[in-house]
């Protein structure tokens, strides 16, 4: 009891120096922290922009020597998928699209992108319908001029009256908007909402062309990715003749599992480096601690000629130091916790805090450090000889 | 058998170089329980090195050392550490008090080294402060003390440890003559008690009150009054013939 209290005496005399001697722990623990945070903050930024694209997609990719069989393979692998893998998959689209003005009375909008796709688009990606109906398979087969508006198309080109019904104009052609989408990205120009979609059997008509390079198979759950792209393969392989064609098939999540496995290997990186702040810290500590040892020397003379053991003393500066240690931890965890928050919000939007995993990581880290730290100028303490001790000043 | 028992006892400091000092020239020295000794000399004349051998703070260069009959160059430090505790109290020149602590838990502490409960400690303490009437001082810090009542408090922490050998090195050093009288009179007290007072100092006066004087000059001991016209050893009867 006493020991705490003479550590705790100790620590408050000294205010500043204490606070300075804490001060490399504490930038090292806010390093820590706010750099995880960070890069978990950037990891979701991302993570939610790669579910705005929909995720657990198969990309079928083809290269094809006469474009016609496109038209032919893009049916048959809507079929496969919405029969023999009606249980996994939940929808097959193509993925092709292309930049054409949107026009509507005097009003024109440039950045648009016009997405080709089958009946299962908006389940493909990731768009829900709002208003009206979606495109049809009767549209696919009739290539009807219908069109489903993006909720910034909705917005900029019908501000005051309901799109459904009306004409508008893409790339030259008269198409009947049929249904609008609901808003799924900010809603901005450019954005996915700045997008229509029209059936993919127009592509001669619009594209001038039979060209589709790649189809969509929207997986139902990510355990079964594995299973759908072997069972693709396998299809494809008794499909598609080599003379006319090759096919490829690729996961469409690893560009997500890719960025989080690099954001991890980031983050383990970047902890390393503050790390190095919190180790250059606790060199601080001990660096303190011996010179308290050597204000103290008389103190441990006295304490040593009226019987103190070894591990008394070892005690009492062991305490000391991680007191200072764990103080400085705490400290650090509150600003981590603090400019993280802000920081956050500043750069993703988002309150982001520090995974309690990594703050308790922090505050043990540091704790240990102190500790370790301490035990050298403890152990030099206790083995002061107490005539030496007491002839010091 | 002694309580302490120094034989044939050398202490050198940078032996084999030209500075080489020997602070203690072979020192043999016996006390019996219960005496009031006075070691006596000049500065430099090794009297504080004895006291810092006798009372287990250093260790000699040659030559034993018996406490108790037993060799303390055996001793391992943690029997060291248990000597101090409970074997041999300290006053001190400087006093010595820990300044962070109160002046009661200053005289508490060495009980604590004793794991004696706490209330235990607390009223030992208090006991003691007011034998050295300084009771009223108790919850202060040792820095708002004068140095004749810091001196009180350090002969209480001696007193509460109720260890059987006193050692005091200058205890009146810093005191004017009237507080000095004062701590030697505790001291005599303590004595009447039963304890084994050694007392260090350079003034022949205080000295005096003591039952037994050792003069210290050189390293050497020139006379004990012991053995002033009893038994005059061949060393000590130099040192008579010489002073």
């Amino acid at each position: 009891m006493n020991s705490l209290r003479m550590a705790l005496d100790s620590i408050t005399e000294k205010k500043g120096r204490s606070f300075l001697t804490m001060l490399g722990i504490i930038i090292g623990v806010t390093a820590v922290l706010v750099l995880v945070a960070m890069v978990t903050g950037y990891n979701s930024d991302m993570t939610a922009y790669y579910e705005k694209l929909g995720v657990n997609k198969v990309t079928v990719k083809m290269t094809w020597y006469d474009t016609s069989r496109a038209q032919d393979m893009m049916a048959q692998l809507y079929d496969y998928g919405n029969v023999e893998l009606s249980d996994l998959v939940e929808g097959v689209s193509p993925d092709l699209s292309t930049r054409l003005p949107l026009q509507y009375g005097n009003v024109t909008v440039d950045s648009s992108t016009i997405y080709l796709g089958s009946d299962q688009f908006s389940i493909c990606s990731n768009y829900t319908l709002d208003k009206g109906r979606d495109i049809l398979p009767l549209d696919i087969e009739n290539r009807s001029m219908v069109c489903v508006l993006g909720s910034y198309l909705a917005d900029t080109l019908f501000p005051y009256s309901d799109p459904i019904g009306k004409t508008v104009t893409i790339g030259g052609n008269p198409f009947t908007v049929v249904g609008t989408y609901y808003q799924k990205d900010g809603g901005t120009d450019g954005s996915m909402d700045d997008g229509a979609v029209i059936p993919y059997s127009l592509n001669r008509k619009v594209l001038i062309s039979d060209w589709i390079d790649s189809i969509i198979l929207k997986v139902k759950t990510s355990k079964d990715m594995d299973t759908v792209m072997d069972r693709v393969e396998l299809w494809l392989a008794e499909a598609v003749d080599s003379a006319v064609g090759e096919c490829e098939v690729e996961n469409g999540n690893s560009a997500m599992t890719e960025s989080n496995d690099e954001m991890t290997s980031l983050s383990v990186v970047l902890g390393g480096i503050a790390s190095i702040a919190l180790l250059v810290g606790g060199i601080g500590i001990m660096n303190i601690m011996l010179v308290t040892v050597t204000e103290r020397t008389r103190e441990i003379g006295i304490k040593k000629s009226i019987g103190a053991p070894r591990r008394e003393i070892i005690g009492q500066f062991l305490l000391e130091a991680g007191i200072l240690s764990s103080l400085g931890g705490l400290v650090g965890i509150g600003l981590g916790f603090a400019l993280s928050a802000v920081l956050g919000k500043v750069m993703y939007d988002i309150i982001v805090f520090p995974s309690t995993l990594i703050s308790v990581g922090a505050f043990a880290f540091s704790l240990v450090i102190g500790v370790v730290f301490g035990i050298y100028p403890a152990v030099k303490a206790s083995n002061l000889q107490p005539v030496d001790a007491l002839r010091a000043d | 058998m002694s309580l302490i028992e120094i034989k044939d006892v050398y202490k050198i400091y940078n032996e084999g170089r030209e500075s080489q000092v020997n602070a203690l020239d072979g020192v043999s020295l016996t006390i019996d329980q219960g005496e009031f000794v006075a070691i006596i000399g000049t500065s430099g004349s090794g009297k504080s090195t004895m006291m810092n051998i006798l009372g287990c703070l250093d260790i000699p260069t040659r030559g034993t050392y018996l406490l108790d009959g037993e060799p303390v160059a055996e001793k391992t430090s943690r029997e060291l550490e248990l000597l101090r505790s409970r074997r041999i109290s300290f006053i001190f020149q400087g006093y010595n008090l820990i300044p962070s602590l109160k002046v009661w838990e200053n005289v508490a502490l060495p009980m604590t080294y004793q794991h004696i409960p706490y209330s235990e400690r607390k009223r030992r303490a208090m006991e003691a402060l007011e034998a050295v009437d300084i009771l009223a001082k108790a919850e202060a810090k040792p820095g708002q003390l004068s140095g004749g009542q810091q001196q009180r408090v350090a002969i209480a922490r001696a007193m509460a440890t109720r260890s059987p050998v006193l050692m005091a090195d200058e205890p009146t050093g810093a005191l004017d003559s009237r507080t000095g009288a004062q701590v030697l009179a505790l001291m005599r007290q303590l004595n009447a008690q039963g304890t084994t007072v050694i007392l260090i100092t350079h003034d022949n006066g205080i000295a005096a009150q003591a039952d037994r004087t050792v003069r210290v000059m050189d390293g050497h001991i020139v006379h004990d009054s012991l053995w002033d016209g009893v038994l005059v050893p061949e060393e000590a009867s130099l040192g008579v013939r010489a002073s």
